[in-house]
């Protein structure tokens, strides 16, 4: 039996056509117009076996959506192979889409002016589904997602968070062995984050389908997966479990307090302020040495919190931290391309 | 299931739901539908005036017959969807991802829908056009039999209408915006196509330039049956709407799957 997913030295170069500003160069756009080659992904190669979950990781811009987009098939690659399930993607897309499901965040499958149900019999139709098993799982789903007083309402009345959980339950109507998800947790506040991350967890276990999460948010790779891939201007640069790179990269927290007097002295070990004006401090919090719970106490005990945040320090900062572990200096975004 | 392994049957199955559907959504927007209709009542009233006044005569410039015509022209008109502003919204948005990771045609889908959504249009534009003519022509036109055949030349006409935009759209992995493009097609449509006035007026040149081209018959095929043609010209309509429709399918086809290829230059 093939692995989920097999992806050998793959590579995509995108031609980006530029424009000259101003009305002289709108007329010389019309009869030349210069080029640059991007590479949005440059000798990928990873292999993930049936049922993992496995996290893509990286900031904004790194290849994680064009690399999952290659994988569904949409994109062809410039060089390089790769297998899903056995299937090449941009050869054999149909054949591949019954066995996979796939969910871009900010993006929308649902029927805007219509109940998610339309939707969900519309796919079972597509994905060519008897009527009885389809009714089963679509109404488990519904329950496992909390979504039955949902489900006859009209998409264009639901709340963004509410939307995603259908997104992800239309996805996974037709049982995918491989779930693809693209960003599912963007623009979504805590806990709409935290439910969905839990539900695409629990159905993976349930299913037994191997998942492939590309995120710029290390939460999701945290609540969902067991092993990390970090990709960074296109290039792999990590593969690791999750729990590793939690120990080694991930042991910082940004704690922002809001406070009612002008400042706070929270003074503990593995504790830096990283910014601090009237009535707002940023911490820096290295949870080995003092957990997060111990620094909130001191501030209580110090001021009265008005508002606090704690938040992981964003991906850019982790992939810095991963090129110093390897003596290297991480090159200025887009330096690859 | 493949679909290799899919019964012929159900191989349509998706296409007709989503048409269906389509089609539900469409019942959901009485707003859109009220403005075609007004828009479809400005435009027979003023050109209903206009022809009062201009000095015509004999069975092929009758006003009453040129009224019914335009009714028909711009039933069939008004129905085509945008499905090019979908295509090209597919790609600029990047919605396109969702969609084709599907075990079914995108554009074969998108054409499905568009379609469905034209025939709900052709039902309440067809109801408001054939009323608005009646009453601003003052009564049906001589050997008024014929204006049923306008009903399946026009689900033709409006399907061959759907198709070329949707070659249109397919364009838009290589043009950010699909508009100059749709311009010059609608414009010849309107010009070539005899929307306003039938191609029978038109100079024998251009009447014959006109007839190698799919708009001969998208527009003036379906409203000719107000001048009452007879059953060989109906025949020949009706074959040439399928001819068309079968090329400009086979056109929109080959640019979508060129399209697919050149959709990497945009970054999905």
């Amino acid at each position: 039996m093939p692995p989920a997913l097999h992806v050998t030295r793959l590579s995509k170069t995108f031609r980006v056509r530029e424009r000259r500003p101003g009305f002289v160069g709108a007329l010389k756009g019309l009869f030349s117009r210069p080029s640059h080659d991007v590479r949005a992904v440059e000798d990928v190669t990873f292999t993930i076996e049936r049922g993992e979950r496995v996290a893509f990781v990286g900031p904004n811009g790194a290849g994680k959506s064009t690399t999952i987009k290659m994988l569904t098939g949409i994109l062809h690659p410039t060089s390089g192979t790769a297998e899903v399930l056995g299937f090449v993607p941009w050869a054999q897309r149909r054949e591949l889409a019954y066995r996979i499901g796939t969910v871009f965040g900010q993006r929308s499958q649902l029927w805007w002016h219509l109940p998610p149900t339309d939707t969900f019999e519309l796919l079972r139709v597509v994905y060519d589904q008897d009527r009885a098993p389809h009714a089963a799982r679509r109404d488990r789903l519904v329950d496992a997602f909390q979504l039955g007083d949902l489900v006859h309402r009209p998409v264009k009345t639901l709340s963004l968070g509410e939307r995603m959980r259908f997104e992800i339950v239309a996805s996974l109507l037709h049982a995918p062995d491989v779930l693809l998800l693209d960003e599912p947790t963007i623009g979504l506040d805590v806990v709409a984050k935290s439910v969905i991350r839990d539900l695409v967890r629990e159905r993976s276990t349930q299913d037994g389908a191997t998942v492939l999460l590309a995120s710029h948010d290390t939460g999701d790779m945290e609540a969902v997966c067991d092993r990390v891939l970090v990709i960074h201007d296109g290039r792999l640069l990590l593969d690791r479990p999750v729990g590793e790179l939690r120990r080694t990269y991930l042991r910082r927290k940004v704690v922002t307090l809001a406070t009612a007097e002008p400042r706070v002295d929270v003074r503990l070990p593995g504790v830096t302020v990283r910014e601090a004006s009237p009535h707002r401090t940023v911490l820096e919090v290295d949870t080995a040495t003092t957990p997060v719970e111990a620094v909130i106490q001191a501030a209580l005990a110090a001021t009265r919190l008005e508002d606090l945040t704690v938040e992981d320090p964003p991906m850019e900062e982790i992939v810095k931290a991963i090129y110093a572990s390897a003596g290297r200096v991480a090159p200025a975004a887009g330096s690859a391309r | 299931m493949t679909a290799s392994a899919t019964p012929r049957r159900r191989r349509f199955a998706p296409y007709l739901a989503a048409a269906r559907l389509a089609a539900r959504d469409q019942t959901t927007g009485w707003a859109e539908a009220v403005g075609r209709a007004a828009f479809l009542a400005v435009l027979l009233f003023i050109f209903s005036s206009l022809w009062q006044h201009v000095p015509m005569s004999g069975a092929a410039a009758d006003p009453r017959r040129l009224l019914w015509y335009l009714a028909i022209t711009e039933w069939v008109f008004l129905s085509v969807p945008s499905i090019h502003l979908t295509l090209e919204r597919d790609v600029r948005t990047g919605d396109v991802a969702y969609r084709l990771p599907r075990p079914v045609s995108y554009l074969g889908m998108r054409v499905a829908e568009a379609f469905g959504v034209a025939l709900v249009r052709l039902a309440i534009l067809g109801v408001v056009a054939a009323g608005l003519a009646f009453a601003l022509s003052g009564g049906l036109p001589p050997a008024p039999a014929s204006l049923l055949l306008a009903l399946p030349l026009g689900v033709l006409a409006v399907l061959l209408g759907t198709l070329a935009q949707a070659a249109v759209g397919a364009t838009a992995p290589w043009v950010d915006d699909v508009s100059p493009i749709y311009w010059i097609w609608q414009k010849a449509a309107f010009v070539l196509g005899g929307l306003i006035v039938p191609l029978h007026l038109y100079p024998d040149w251009l009447r014959t330039a006109v007839a190698w081209t799919p708009f001969a018959v998208l527009l003036n095929g379906p409203a000719r049956t107000a001048f009452a043609p007879s059953t060989a010209d109906v025949l020949e309509t009706a074959g040439l709407l399928v001819l068309w429709v079968v090329l400009v399918g086979a056109l929109a086809r080959a640019i979508h799957h060129r399209g697919l290829r050149a959709l990497g230059v945009h970054g999905g």
